[in-house]
């Protein structure tokens, strides 16, 4: 048994949708999930600069993890831009604005596969942005030397674009099967193959068995 | 850890400028009024008139945001910290009287019958999001087992088996057919599957093996804990006092002083983390019979420590159910136990969540003992 658990990821894009992926832990109550400020809608531009204000941390943090944050600024303005011009064929009852959003977003990260690939070779061999000013607790929260992997940077620059889509928007955007779906337009099954592959490819490239699986608290009170 | 999680560590958190915002939310402005005002144009259609600038009272529009999101936060409701109605002094009574049998019971035990302590729990817990498609939504939980297995030497090993996430009652598995009885979900950058995988057993080696309330501790640190009542409750109290003074001095943070008071009688507001790292004793660490029986006794003392009664656990399992709080903000959370006091053993703990943690957590203790089988990966409950 533990004393009740302090620690948790930020939450990111409260206020767009559910939060990006927390610490799970069996340990201690589930940290709850940050609320929705309400349905978000695209009609008019003030609503519009809402949905900016509320989703725009949470989209950048996605596309600057696959690209980088040089090219993110401006994908990610196009990304808004985009769905500013293309808000008439919004269909709130189909998709979340979020999720339409990611949509948007991954489409344009297709176009900058190259600079995807050299973000991932970076990501690998360096960590993500280990010298960047003011993030000492984030990095020392990490074992650095395990985030060093260039064998799974490899492999996932390695895998198909579209199995890279769907992984990395579960993974990073941390999407429902269903908002995956909707976001890049696919069939609600394919999203289930595709990840099932991706995922499989990189259990190929971590080796099996991870021995860092931990059985935490099970003796832990 | 799995291998989305190593992924997220892989991407890791990119940096964010902080101007980054306002900048990108100026250009993204500034395309917008170009849009508007090509539209406005070729509607006016007079190239040569200059258009009236569309208003974006955007400004406006995100203060409007922020005083939502504020009273949305403001909104939530305050539930009470205190359990339902108080309990009456004949259950007090009678709650300490089970406490004390059970008290009795334990110190009765040998203290080692077999070559490893060995205790086998089966836990579930829900998964906070609904899952499934449209307007059909269920909540699943996921389950696993652990084992943890102590040597007389004090060697340990920890066992672990994800049993995989099921629909969570009747109404939930129905809507999970109507789904098409997926297999696996993906959710909050987690993909939950109901495939069981392979157990694992692990020794213990590099690290302290147990810890109570937050502090470390070796198997010859339980066996020489006190095993008088009052005795135990002041040297878990102090330990409680120290890790939390800690756990703020690395976080610079104050506050601690008020942590002072558990040995009052009055109880203290850190009774209910002393009442969880007591209860701990009796189920979750290799504490001697006489360790247990203080623990036991120390928590029929406690005011904190409520009778609920005889209760029925997940499995049937008859036995005489207390809860405390263990916290009381943000929300309250609050641990039953479910004891037989004919053996002394704890059946079970349900820990309340708060809201939003999508319900109950459960832990079901399916064996607890000494036993002479050699540690090895947990098989399938």
């Amino acid at each position: 048994m533990t004393a009740p658990s302090r620690a948790a990821r930020p939450a990111v894009g409260a206020g767009c949708g559910p939060a990006a992926p927390a610490g799970r832990t069996w340990a201690g109550p589930v940290p709850s999930a940050a609320e929705a400020a309400g349905p978000l809608s695209l009609d008019g531009p003030e609503a519009f600069g809402a949905v900016f204000d509320a989703c725009f941390a949470e989209i950048h943090r996605y596309v600057a993890q696959r690209i980088g944050t040089d090219h993110a600024e401006d994908v990610v303005s196009e990304t808004f831009l985009t769905a500013f011009r293309k808000r008439d064929a919004y269909d709130p009852s189909r998709a979340s604005v979020r999720a339409w959003l990611y949509g948007i977003a991954t489409n344009l990260v297709g176009r900058h596969r190259r600079q995807e690939v050299r973000t991932l070779r970076a990501l690998g061999r360096h960590g993500p942005d280990a010298d960047a000013p003011g993030h000492d607790e984030r990095v020392a929260v990490r074992v650095s030397a395990q985030s060093l992997r260039p064998d799974l940077a490899a492999a996932v620059a390695k895998l198909d674009r579209r199995d890279r889509d769907v992984l990395l928007l579960v993974a990073l955007a941390g999407l429902s099967h269903e908002e995956v779906a909707t976001a890049l337009g696919i069939p609600y099954g394919t999203v289930g193959s595709r990840l099932s592959r991706a995922r499989r490819k990189l259990r190929a490239a971590l080796g099996g068995g991870d021995p860092m699986l931990d059985p935490e608290e099970a003796g832990r009170g | 850890m799995d291998e989305l999680e190593t992924l997220r560590e892989l991407y890791g958190e990119p940096q964010a400028d902080p101007f980054l915002g306002a900048r990108v939310r100026g250009r993204v402005e500034a395309g917008v009024r170009e849009r508007l005002e090509t539209g406005a144009r070729r509607r006016a259609g007079a190239p040569g008139r200059r258009p009236r600038r569309p208003r974006l009272p955007w400004a406006l529009a995100v203060a409007g945001v922020a005083a939502a999101v504020t009273a949305v936060a403001v909104a939530v409701p305050q539930a009470t910290a205190g359990a339902p109605g108080a309990p009456s002094r004949a259950a007090a009574v009678s709650g300490r009287s089970v406490l004390l049998a059970a008290a009795t019971t334990a110190a009765a035990e040998p203290a080692a019958t077999g070559a490893y302590w060995r205790v086998r729990k089966l836990h579930r817990r829900p998964h906070p999001e609904p899952l499934g498609r449209g307007g059909n939504r269920y909540r699943v939980a996921e389950s696993r087992i652990t084992e943890l297995w102590v040597a007389r030497d004090g060697r340990v090993w920890s066992g672990s088996r994800e049993l995989g996430a099921h629909p969570a009652g009747k109404a939930d598995e129905d809507a999970w057919r109507r789904d098409g009885s997926p297999a696996e979900w993906s959710s909050r950058g987690y993909v939950l599957s109901t495939a069981p995988e392979q157990g694992r057993l692990r020794a213990a080696t590099g690290r302290v093996p147990f810890s109570m309330a937050g502090r470390a501790m070796t198997f010859e640190e339980i066996q020489a804990l006190p095993v008088g009542a009052a005795a135990l409750k002041d040297w878990v109290s102090r330990a409680v006092r120290e890790e939390l003074a800690a756990a703020a001095g690395d976080g610079g943070g104050a506050g601690t002083e008020s942590g002072a008071g558990t040995e009052s009688g009055a109880g203290g507001p850190l009774d209910g983390v002393v009442a969880d790292a007591l209860s701990g004793l009796l189920w979750s660490k290799p504490s001697p019979p006489a360790v247990r029986a203080a623990a036991y006794r120390a928590l029929a003392e406690m005011p904190n420590v409520r009778y609920l009664g005889e209760a029925a656990d997940e499995r049937g399992r008859r036995g005489a159910a207390f809860s405390f709080t263990l916290r009381t903000s943000p929300e309250p959370v609050r641990r039953t136990l479910i004891i037989d006091p004919g053996d002394s053993q704890v059946l079970s703990s349900t820990v309340t969540g708060p809201p939003g943690s999508g319900g109950d957590q459960v832990e079901l203790v399916l064996e607890a003992g000494w036993t002479d089988d050699e540690p090895s990966a947990p098989g399938l409950p």
